[in-house]
């Protein structure tokens, strides 16, 4: 009888077994996984030995939902029920889907949490379980390959996704049954691709142009720790903005003025192909034969330096964030030692050419594009299961978007800022703005401006139970802290009472990739508007106070320590200052509070000699301190 | 480690203003190889919670004290003392007449023809008084001057603010 092997509790039974991980690159068209063999990380083909998983589900009556290449078939024959860019619809509320509009030609319903459900023949299905189909077929795939059950999985998300995109891609995994080691930024995991091949110490910039989004990190690599210095972009900005350039071009030069939908695609179709075959030639025919239209235009030719005057100003936008990715990492282009790029658009010979310019050094790109994000996952996983034991590799990312509070007047109170490095715990105080305030709603929201709608709301919250105290004694400390994936969790006390709520921030909607976008170019567009925006709120707000104090003052006491001549000037002015209020001008909020305190200043001091006289009232002269 | 212990304790550096920033950016990679979350992936719930207080606390450490302006803060908070309190506003007349110069300076710079050179020149001044200050803060309070070093806090907060004023009219100014 051989002896059974039992090893201690805790640890292995055989110690020098690897753990099997994954990295998956969860992407909007297409996804992928890859593992680490032999110390090389590599991605995992289905049993036909393809390896991109389109990032398509068909769901069908009473049978199995079809994921990829078999779904993608039927994308026109049963647009539907064949689910594609689920990823787009990610922590969205069903208002943020509605604007995605004409894109998606999917039945919404909305389900009690706000989430917006796809109507199919396999009945009503969320966007998280979309994703959790496709995840569960690459976590099938990798243990098909591997020969055994995972470990868990490294699972990439876009560096600009928000509290509840990443909740909801943590979500889908979790519902496919992985269990999820971390969510990584994608532009993180393409460095550490690279940096992990090349094993190098310095400054990297990873330049990330999709079809749809810009995502550009900066990073600084030393003895194995990859440091996050900064991250930005533009969630509205890929490829699909060159071909657009360039179908605008030829219905310029043909005089077309109105398209419908088929000659739409056409054109767009034919501007890809165009874009793409200008990275091996220098011209290249536009041919309408097919045109989907009565009177069909002239074939056309397009020079690569006709392409490339088309390309810049989209490339322009890109190169900006760049720089602006530079200055918050308090960097110039020449402390950059490597540029990485990823994503498809990066083919394009012309983003090449200008991005080497501005860094006057030729990018990286022996990686394909497509897969390098999958095998910096991958890299990841096998680090963070254990595998690669003195090896000391280890990432350190920033949070993408700020988190604030809404305070008084709608305004929004920055606890954590963009691009500090997470994992980050961080309190604020606040406190009671009226006296006897016993509860206090807490809304927490993330961004970049200063104003509560122009922010993402990400949880709303109350605490009750403060014990009744005069305005603004009450102390609330509000405690925000992020974990290494970026995931938000609230608590809320009241410091001399001890009363405490907590949350974790689960939200059932999110932003909008035009509305990160634009919440992101507009706090940089918009800070005049803002500062103006912010006086005026802080100035109503004072407003309020003052006019709040003075009404309490005047129930209590006005009738007993003023003439009724005095009461009428003090009114007067009151209503004087609720017009300033209600107007738009913070001057002229700011001069009548003024006028208003001017008017109650020796009503304020009667109040307080009196208050003084009956606080004496009976007391021995030698009590008093 | 003993999160209720200061940050110059557990990052294993001497409790004043002059500090070495290699060492500080050393050891604070060496500790978050230790305590970082992801060396805790596959642990229990409390080892993973423990890893998220530890590196939380070391990422505010390393940003308090890799700030100039914020080691000073932070020094002059471990003596119980609070420099920027909004009730502590009295500064002297000079230096306030020197901020009102500087201000109206950087108000006219957009419009000032070679821009560039204007904010460049702006902000290496401002490098100048920033670094000028930090040596006055350094002096009194290893002299145990805490009130004198409280003066040069505030005076470096004013200078701090200018330069990320400065900076964000740089960011728009060459976009």
């Amino acid at each position: 009888m051989a002896l059974l092997q039992i090893a201690e509790p805790g640890q292995s039974a055989k110690p020098h077994q690897r753990k099997l991980a994954v990295g998956i690159d969860l992407g909007t068209t297409h996804s992928l996984v890859a593992t680490v063999r032999s110390g090389r990380a590599e991605t995992l083909p289905d049993s036909k030995g393809v390896h991109l998983l389109p990032s398509v589900v068909r769901y069908r009556l009473d049978e199995l939902p079809q994921v990829g290449a078999k779904a993608l078939h039927h994308l026109v024959d049963d647009a539907a029920n064949t689910i594609m860019s689920a990823k787009r619809l990610m922590g969205r509320g069903l208002q943020d889907v509605a604007r995605l509009g004409e894109h998606m030609p999917y039945m919404f319903e909305v389900c009690d949490s706000g989430m917006p459900m796809l109507r199919t023949a396999a009945g009503l299905k969320s966007p998280v379980q979309v994703s959790a189909d496709i995840l569960r077929v690459l976590s099938q795939r990798g243990e098909a390959s591997l020969g055994a059950e995972l470990v868990g999985a490294v699972i990439t998300v876009p560096a600009y996704f928000d509290d509840a995109q990443r909740q909801a891609t943590k979500d889908a995994a979790t519902l496919a049954g992985i269990q999820v080691l971390r969510l990584l930024n994608e532009p993180t995991a393409a460095a550490v691709a690279y940096g992990l091949d090349n094993e190098q110490d310095g400054t990297i910039a990873v330049f990330d142009l999709g079809g749809g989004t810009f995502d550009i990190s900066i990073l600084r690599m030393q003895k194995g720790v990859f440091e996050v210095l900064s991250t930005g972009g533009d969630s509205a900005l890929g490829g699909d903005d060159f071909d657009h350039a360039i179908a605008n071009w030829i219905c310029e030069q043909r005089d077309i003025n109105e398209l419908n939908l088929s000659q739409q695609r056409f054109l767009l179709r034919q501007s890809r192909s165009a874009k793409e075959s200008l990275s091996q030639v220098e011209t290249t025919v536009l041919s309408f034969a097919g045109w989907p239209g009565a009177s069909c235009p002239l074939d056309m030719e397009l020079t690569r330096e006709q392409l490339n005057s088309l390309l810049d100003p989209v490339i322009a936008k890109t190169l900006r964030a760049t720089k602006k990715a530079l200055r918050d990492a308090s960097l110039v282009v020449d402390d950059i030692s490597q540029v990485v790029m990823v994503g498809g658009s990066t083919r394009a010979l012309r983003v090449q050419e200008r991005v080497a310019e501005l860094f006057g050094k030729p990018p990286l790109t022996s990686i394909d594009p497509d897969r390098v994000v999958a095998l910096g996952a991958a890299r990841q996983a096998d680090v963070l299961v254990g595998n690669q034991v003195g090896e000391e590799m280890l990432l350190l990312d920033v949070l993408p978007l700020s988190l604030g509070l809404e305070t008084m007047g709608g305004l929004v109170e920055k606890v954590i800022d963009r691009n500090t490095p997470i994992p980050v715990a961080r309190a604020q105080e606040f406190t009671t703005y009226q006296d006897g305030q016993v509860a206090m709603a807490i809304h927490v929201l993330q961004g970049e401006r200063d104003l509560v709608p122009d922010c993402r709301s990400l949880a709303r919250f109350e605490l009750r139970g403060i014990p009744p105290m005069a305005a603004g004694a009450a102390k609330i400390r509000v405690t925000f802290q992020v974990d290494a994936d970026g995931l938000l969790e609230v608590s809320a006390r009241e410091l001399t009472s001890g009363v405490a709520t907590a949350v974790q921030v689960k939200p059932s909607y999110g932003l909008s990739e035009q509305q990160i976008a634009d919440m992101i170019k507009a706090s940089w567009s918009n800070v005049e508007e803002d500062r103006g925006a912010r006086s005026l709120r802080e100035q109503q707000v004072e407003a309020d106070r003052l006019l709040e104090a003075i009404t309490v003052a005047m129930q209590s006491d006005g009738e007993r320590l003023l003439t009724e001549q005095e009461q009428q000037t003090i009114v007067v002015q009151m209503e004087a200052l609720i017009v300033a209020r209600n107007d738009t001008d913070h001057h002229a909020i700011a001069r009548q509070i003024e006028v208003l305190a001017k008017a109650t200043d020796a009503f304020a001091q009667r109040r307080m000699d009196d208050s003084i006289k009956r606080a004496l009232a009976g007391k021995a002269v030698d009590n008093i301190q | 480690m003993d999160l209720t212990k200061d940050y110059f304790s557990n990052l294993g550096l001497p409790c004043r203003y002059q500090i070495d920033m290699a060492v500080l950016a050393d050891t604070h990679r060496q500790l978050q190889q230790v305590h970082h979350p992801d060396r805790f992936a596959a642990d229990t719930d409390a080892a993973q919670r423990r890893a998220v207080q530890t590196a939380s606390y070391l990422n505010q450490a390393y940003a308090v004290l890799r700030s100039p302006l914020r080691r000073a803060i932070y020094l002059l908070e471990l003596h119980g003392m609070e420099p920027l309190a909004p009730t502590n506003t009295s500064m002297p007349m000079d230096f306030l007449l020197q901020q009102m110069q500087l201000r109206e300076r950087m108000e006219a710079l957009p419009d000032i023809a070679d821009v560039e050179a204007g904010l460049e020149q702006m902000a290496e001044e401002l490098l100048a008084m920033h670094k000028q200050l930090q040596t006055e803060f350094a002096a009194a309070y290893d002299d145990g001057q805490l009130q004198s070093a409280e003066v040069a806090v505030r005076k470096l907060q004013f200078i701090d603010k200018l330069q990320q004023e400065c900076n964000d009219l740089e960011g728009r100014l060459l976009d």
